[in-house]
């Protein structure tokens, strides 16, 4: 149907080099602006998620109601959560980066509970034993062998984020999902394929380099499974 | 009247439940086409996952599959859908089929290969059949994994269909799109809390059908456990 | 020492995101180096191609004369934009004189004054604008008013030429177009008034563009809105149903513009830019953009060139 072009009978190509050869600065901006999006989101993200996590950690009760709230505003279609803050924060940076920001709280909290809950009692013991303090041992002892899990979180809410970022394009923002919105708007299918898979090698590259940062800050873990 | 009176306002006008352009239709059409599309997911992803996850092969196709799927963006897939096929319920269709693939691939695998190989063993040990070991001890014990993998897709279809009300098809994201387009914030607003309290009984229902599916025996922390150091525990999805 | 590993890949992080940050990006809108004396203008389109090629041709000119000129494109649709430029947000945009003149009279609830003389049009805009700071200026040659078309396959098995044809076959069709089309006095109320069509259904898609070429080609609706300049229209087959009893009126291109930023150099470029663009120039310019795909900012820079600007 579209493949002739809806607009008239030319053939619109898949992908026109021509156009990409053009157009650089526009994918590169667009690239750029994914990128700082997305680090935005999920620093800020790591920067809730971890007192959060440590709170609901050590406390039970808090536990539950954190895990509610933040695994509600997972559940929240992301164009639904982004409208709910238009009529108050507008078509902004703000708007777009709450809702990012709120998409990766529950993975990265629940990752820090789990790595944190999975620190054997041993080790603990150990630590208190060798005449650790609390917050020394958190440092020293606990969050870094929590690291895997909490990696494993950064990973997962990276991918995730970087695909969300696209539909901040619909909220005036958009990094490679604004050149996605203009192959919509325009019938144009270049800037969908350019967006598209830029979006997704930035994805499987930001994974592979997590994943090679997770390996060189655990070096104990090289030799077990692979987180 | 301030922001949330005019929401209210929106919800009580009997003109906004009546029709095409209605609530009701709206919703059963939201539902229709997430139900239709997981239905069909589900009927190609869970008899793949299961069979690689049964015979061992492929793993590393099925465990990546999900995060490729979670790399490609849902929106950029409608957009592709629509360019292949034109607008309407038809690409959103398949484009929320395939969607709702990689998750339920993923998990059925992990949920047959967590299976104790031991008990396997000890099914076979006992003289059944392949086909029996694979009903009757492997299933049930990967059902709850294997739900998992269901509900995740399901959340993922429900928030992607709202976006495909921005290629000319219906359901609740209509609400927000056109809000949006008429700078009517009370309509917008009102369909994404729509939007969000439809995701979110998805999610609760399905959660209680995974629970409900996992054999007594097995009914504790132990599910969730093996989800989380598997990574790939995605308890309501991608909402994207 | 596993700390300081910790710390200086955080660090690492950190740095990356700043240099990206610098450099490279540049956020939604785009705008240029550094300001310049003349000052900034803030120029904004409607989300379809030939608002973006309007903006770029005001834009391209008043760069050229010294000013720096920073582009909203896509800012949204008249709702969105209108609004923007009343509170300062932007300072121009290139309106349409009948709908502009509609749509204030409308919030402002009084009776709608639009009509078929782009002139007195452009007056009534400015009778009610002034007072909020802003300017209607001249009125161009070009037109671009909505127009609804139909399949070609549908004009010929209905015998349809005008609009006033459609009253027997109004009640069971569809008719699809932007989301506001409900609410604006030239699309469906005008429709229902003037011509007394009654449509079965509204489809929401978009303005003129490539929803509603498909809708129409797929015959998910009967009869859609365009834009008379729209670059497409002959390219696929479709017939503008003639508007016998003129619903439409003179929607000429007008700057519209903050009086603050409308000085005499500004005023007298924008005006000469006007006198120059006709109706068959938006209609190629259009074709060039949404049919060629080439660049609106491209195609505004080539005219731009061809006029002397």
């Amino acid at each position: 149907m579209f493949a002739s072009g809806v607009f008239g009978a030319v053939e619109d190509p898949w992908i026109r080099w021509s156009w990409v050869g053009g157009h650089l600065d526009v994918i590169l901006a667009a690239l750029g602006q994914h990128i700082q999006l997305t680090l935005i989101a999920v620093g800020l993200g790591l920067l809730i998620a971890v007192p959060l996590g440590l709170v609901a950690w050590r406390n039970s009760l808090v536990r539950g109601p954190i895990f509610s709230i933040t695994g509600i505003l997972y559940t929240i279609p992301s164009l639904a959560l982004f409208s709910m803050l238009l009529p108050f924060t507008g078509l902004t940076v703000l708007t777009a980066e709450i809702g990012l920001v709120s998409y990766t709280l529950l993975i990265l909290v629940r990752n820090i509970v789990v790595g944190l809950t999975s620190v054997p009692a041993e080790v603990r013991e150990a630590a208190r034993g060798m005449g650790y303090r609390p917050l020394g041992e958190l440092v020293r002892i606990d969050l870094p062998l929590a690291i895997p899990a909490i990696m494993a979180g950064v990973r997962i809410a990276t991918v995730t984020t970087i695909g969300l970022v696209t539909v901040t394009a619909l909220i005036g923002e958009g990094g490679l999902g604004s050149l996605i919105y203009d192959g919509l708007l325009r019938d144009f299918k270049t800037p969908l394929v350019v967006g598209t898979v830029l979006s997704v090698l930035l994805a499987v590259m930001a994974d592979l380099g997590l994943a090679g940062l997770q390996r060189l800050v655990t070096p104990w873990a090289r030799t077990g499974r692979a987180a | 009247m301030n922001f949330a009176g005019q929401v209210l306002h929106w919800f009580l006008d009997p003109a906004n439940w009546q029709g095409d352009a209605g609530v009701p239709h709206r919703t059963l059409e939201h539902l229709a086409m997430s139900g239709a599309s997981v239905l069909v997911a589900a009927m190609i992803a869970l008899p793949v996952g299961i069979a690689i996850g049964h015979y061992g092969r492929g793993g590393i196709l099925a465990i990546n599959i999900s995060n490729i799927g979670r790399a490609v963006p849902s929106f950029a897939v409608l957009v592709i859908a629509v360019e292949l096929f034109g607008i309407g319920a038809l690409p959103a269709f398949i484009a929320l089929v395939a969607l709702a693939i990689p998750p339920m691939v993923t998990n059925s695998y992990i949920g047959m290969r967590e299976v104790d190989p031991d008990v396997r063993e000890a099914a076979r040990g006992m003289g059944m059949r392949e086909r029996a070991v694979l009903f009757r001890v492997e299933l049930p014990i990967a059902l709850p994994l294997v739900m998992a993998g269901v509900r995740t897709s399901a959340v993922n279809v429900v928030a992607t269909a709202t976006l495909a009300a921005l290629v000319a098809w219906g359901g609740l994201g209509r609400f927000i799109v056109d809000g949006l387009g008429l700078q009517n914030y009370p309509m917008l607003f009102a369909g994404a809390v729509m939007v969000a309290v439809l995701s979110l009984a998805v999610e609760f229902a399905l959660a209680g059908a995974q629970r409900l599916a996992t054999p007594a025996g097995l009914r504790s922390t132990t599910s969730t456990q093996k989800e989380e150091t598997a990574g790939t525990l995605d308890p309501a999805g991608i909402a994207a | 020492m596993r700390l300081e590993r910790i710390f200086v890949l955080g660090a690492s992080m950190v740095a990356l995101a700043l240099v990206t940050t610098s450099c490279g990006s540049t956020g939604g809108p785009s705008s240029s180096a550094s300001s310049s004396p003349k000052g900034t203008i803030t120029i904004a389109s409607f989300n379809f191609s030939e608002s973006i090629i309007l903006a770029h041709i005001y834009g391209g000119a008043l760069k050229n004369k010294g000013y720096t000129i920073n582009y909203r494109d896509k800012l949204g649709n008249r709702e969105i934009v209108e609004p923007a430029l009343l509170n300062g947000q932007i300072d121009l945009y290139a309106g349409y004189a009948a709908t502009d003149l509609d749509f204030v009279d409308g919030k402002q609830g009084v009776p709608l004054e639009a009509g078929s003389d782009a002139q007195a049009n452009v007056q009534k805009l400015n009778a009610r604008l002034n007072s909020k700071g802003v300017k209607a200026l001249d009125p161009s040659a070009a037109v671009d008013q909505n127009a609804f078309a139909v399949t070609k396959a549908e004009a010929d098995q209905n015998h349809l030429t005008k609009l006033s044809d459609l009253s027997s076959v109004a009640s069971g069709w569809t008719l699809g177009g932007p989301p506001e089309c409900p609410q604006r006095p030239f699309c469906q109320p005008g429709l229902q008034k003037t011509y007394g069509l009654n449509f079965k259904g509204f489809k929401s898609l978009d303005a003129g563009g490539p929803l509603t070429y498909a809708a129409l080609k797929q015959g998910a609706i009967n009869i859609g809105l365009v834009f008379s300049s729209d670059g497409g229209i002959s390219a696929n087959n479709f017939v503008v149903l003639q508007d016998d009893k003129h619903l439409e009126d003179a929607d000429n291109i007008v700057p519209l513009i903050r009086s603050a930023v409308a000085n005499g150099e500004v005023t007298s470029l924008l005006n000469s830019i006007d006198a120059k663009l006709n109706t068959p120039d938006l209609t190629g310019l259009n074709k060039s953009a949404d049919v060629d795909k080439q660049d609106p900012a491209d195609v505004a820079a080539g005219w731009l060139k061809g006029h002397g600007f």
